[in-house]
């Protein structure tokens, strides 16, 4: 491991089905009963979150409205309010920056902050957890049963902790899991692959025999590139708990910098999330053409008094212009909600219960003023390389499902049958090519340059190559006018010309030669007496049968008096 | 929707000119066949998909690619799949999965493929937007293009003496109901994209024409 390759400590704060909070939150009544929340995923209504007793009766994320509705509870069923939750968790937000500035938020329901500065100033990370519950606890009472605190090297790890935080809970039913030092790798090992939140890249993983993180972490990291490329590298990074997310970068070029004054100010949050959209499609595009992608991006905005406020929001791979204007329009809700006319209240909150029209309509006449500027600033950029479309939308993704069907072949056919071809020193169009099986590396096995130079190979055939190699050659008769078979003298001199060829592989299995140059003598391996080789090789060209008159081409291989046809110009 | 141009794979040079459109149609089944010179042939509509950063895929039943003279024709051979030793009754298969993979599939027929197999594969080519090429061998179902490659004549090599350099290929290439038959004059360069760039000395439509009629 490199000495840069260390992860930052990072604590991740969750909060257990935070959609459900919300929607208990709006919808008193409903505590402690089945409730799920749905969102529309195209044409049908999928749960996104559910309550803890509709958990028990067997309904799961990702099922449709109708199979939760037949897992034979009274379901209470509530539309996905996403401005209430990002607006509810930045409430969570602004409490837990008591604690410390450096937040990032994930999603709504989720955010992490690197612990090395935190956790010094109140005495190590336990008591850092303790004070994130504290905190959490009077902001949100009761709820604060969900919080769940995990914290280990690199925010993947942390992630992951905060998952495993139920399961170690204190008597005071306080969520949080630490993990030491150093033992991210070790904790993260029995996870299984699908953790790491590529479901095509965890498939083929498991049809590989990696089956949890452990396995897959063993493998050497030039390998990882070699088989999966930058994407499969990024994993592997993530599953030796080494983070892949660059630390906190300098200052961006300020011309990388997307911003919009608004003027007259914006005072309504549909106006500003309008502006937001196109200036997310601006910011990315002009990533995009320097290559980039961006992971972390800052949301600033300025109110007509002069307030600056700011939030860093975080995603898995890079950014989509959508995913971004989501965020931003997140991020908006959730200051208007903060600076709204009932600012200040926490407990008995009357904001929770505020659909999303009745807010974008909100007008921001609170004591801090409308919006002014809203800037949007990339924290981390990552090399946009799966986003590079080529020409007719060749890109990575025909290299993914090149790869996954030629897995399958040689699922069917054996791993030596598939493959690519690549060209090498040799002498014959058969030494000139390896093959090398899909999926290990394209290197051949005499390099075509040594040290910048194409190296010689004397009595090499010159092009063109044929388009037809039998290798191992098959057997011919290279016969003279008399009849008798060809004989290549040590010298290189042939004895007779060359009249008749015949060969089983050739159309009408051969015929009457009019043409011939050679021989083209090798010397193979002279210097070993065993392995040593001596052979002639010509190019033949024979009459072809049929009105038309044409010819076929071939190299013939004269070797101890027999010939054998090495190759056909097909 | 997408763009008649975006549905073509162009190919390069003289050959190029021959098919409709300049190039390979996307979702469309070419069978090409001739005892010999038809490999001078695939390696160009090979490189048709590896040029524009596609993969392409050549299935066999032995294992006689001339992959150096693939590389000659321009392929990118990195973006070049080879599938060698297919046996003849998991041929189906076998391509069937390719085509979900790749642009450009160039199998060689094994005899007796079943019209039911061959109409399946066509199906998915269609569906996948690829092109399946039916490599050298019978292809009992329809073809959007059929393309024979003729006698090859030789220039450059004499009775113990000389070397193989040009070549004149016949190549007939029937679309719709309608052949031309062309010689494609293949000089030999530094690449076979340079090589097929040829002149087209002889078009002959086979069915006769009212212009002929009236002649």
């Amino acid at each position: 491991m490199r000495a840069d390759e260390r992860a930052l400590r990072t604590a991740c704060v969750r909060i257990a089905d935070w959609p459900v909070l919300c929607a208990v939150h709006a919808h008193p009544e409903l505590r402690d009963r089945p409730v799920v929340v749905l969102e529309r995923s195209g044409p049908r209504e999928i749960v996104r979150a559910m309550s803890a007793a509709a958990r028990a009766s067997g309904i799961r994320v990702g099922m449709r409205r109708r199979e939760a509705e037949a897992c034979g509870v009274a379901l209470h069923a509530i539309d996905v309010d996403l401005a209430s939750e990002a607006r509810r968790f930045e409430e969570v937000a602004r409490s837990i920056e008591s604690l410390t500035p450096r937040l990032e938020l994930d999603v709504p329901g989720r955010l992490s902050f690197p612990t090395r500065g935190p956790a010094r100033y109140f005495g190590g990370d336990a008591a850092l957890v303790g004070r994130v519950h504290d905190t959490l606890t009077a902001l949100l009472g009761a709820d604060a049963a969900a919080v769940r605190v995990g914290i280990a090297d690199g925010r993947f790890a942390a992630r992951l902790a905060a998952r495993e935080a139920r399961s170690h809970a204190d008597p005071d039913g306080r969520a949080s899991f630490v993990v030491a030092p150093g033992e991210s790798a070790a904790f993260l090992a029995p996870f299984p692959v699908a953790a790491l939140g590529d479901p095509g890249f965890a498939e083929l993983l498991e049809r590989l025999g990696l089956v949890t993180l452990g396995d897959f972490a063993n493998l050497a990291p030039p390998d990882v590139l070699a088989r999966f490329g930058h994407d499969g590298v990024r994993c592997h990074d993530l599953a030796r708990g080494v983070d892949a997310t660059p630390l906190d970068l300098s200052t961006p070029p300020p011309d990388l910098v997307e911003s919009f004054e608004f003027d007259p100010p914006a005072k309504r949050v549909d106006t500003a999330a309008f502006a937001a959209k196109a200036l997310a499609d601006r910011l990315l595009a002009r990533l995009a053409d320097r290559g980039l992608g961006c992971t972390r991006v800052r949301v600033e905005a300025e109110t007509e008094h002069g307030e600056q406020l700011a939030r860093v929001w975080r995603h898995e791979g890079a950014l989509t212009p959508a995913a971004l204007a989501e965020r931003v329009r997140w991020q908006l809700d959730g200051w208007l909600a903060a600076v709204g006319p009932a600012a200040g209240v926490v407990e008995g909150d009357v904001r929770g219960q505020q659909d999303l029209a009745a807010l974008a309509d909100l007008e921001l006449d609170s004591p801090t003023g409308a919006l002014v500027l809203l800037r949007l600033v990339p924290e981390a950029v990552v090399p946009g390389r799966g986003r590079q479309l080529g020409f007719w939308g060749g890109d990575a993704a025909a290299t993914d499902r090149a790869d996954r069907a030629l897995g399958r072949v040689q699922g069917m056919l054996g791993f030596d049958q598939v493959g690519t071809c690549v060209v090498q020193g040799g002498r014959t169009p058969a030494e000139q090519i390896a093959f090398i099986p899909w999926g290990e590396p394209r290197e051949p096995r005499r390099p075509v340059q040594v040290g910048g130079e194409i190296a010689v190979w004397p009595g090499r055939i010159p092009a063109p190559a044929p388009g037809r190699v039998f290798d191992p050659p098959v057997r011919a008769e290279l016969v003279a006018a008399d009849g008798s078979a060809i004989r290549v003298n040590g010298r290189g001199e042939v004895g007779d010309d060359l009249a008749v060829l015949r060969c089983a592989a050739l159309p009408d299995g051969g015929g009457r030669v009019v043409g011939w140059a050679g021989p083209w003598l090798h010397d193979v391996r002279w210097w070993d007496r065993q392995a040593r080789r001596r052979r002639a090789v010509f190019q033949v060209l024979v009459a072809a049968a049929g009105p038309e008159r044409g010819a076929v081409a071939c190299l013939v291989a004269v070797e101890r008096g027999r010939a054998a046809l090495d190759a056909v110009y097909d | 929707m997408s763009f008649a141009h975006e549905q073509v794979l162009p190919v390069a040079g003289g050959f190029g000119s021959l098919l409709p459109g300049g190039g390979l149609r996307r979702g469309s089944v070419v069978h090409l066949g001739g005892a010999v010179g038809s490999a001078a042939l695939v390696a160009p509509l090979l490189a048709a998909a590896t040029a524009v950063g596609e993969w392409a895929a050549v299935a066999l039943l032995d294992d006689t690619f001339g992959a150096l003279a693939a590389a000659e024709a321009d392929v990118a051979l990195e973006r070049c799949a080879v599938v060698r030793r297919v046996p003849a009754e998991r041929w189906a298969t076998v391509v069937g999965a390719l085509l979900e993979g790749f642009t450009v599939v160039s199998a060689v027929v094994p005899p007796h493929v079943r019209l039911g197999d061959a109409r399946r594969l066509v199906a998915r080519a269609r569906e996948r937007r690829a092109v399946l090429i039916a490599w050298r061998g019978a292809w009992p179902a329809e073809a959007a293009l059929r393309i024979e490659a003729g006698a090859s004549r030789w220039h450059g090599l004499e009775r113990g003496d000389g070397l193989l350099a040009g070549r004149e290929l016949t190549v007939v290439v029937e679309n719709k109901g309608v052949s031309r038959t062309a010689r494609l004059e293949m000089p030999l360069g530094t690449s076979l994209g340079s090589i097929v760039v040829a002149p087209v000395e002889a078009i002959t439509t086979a069915p006769v024409t009212p212009a002929a009629l009236a002649g």
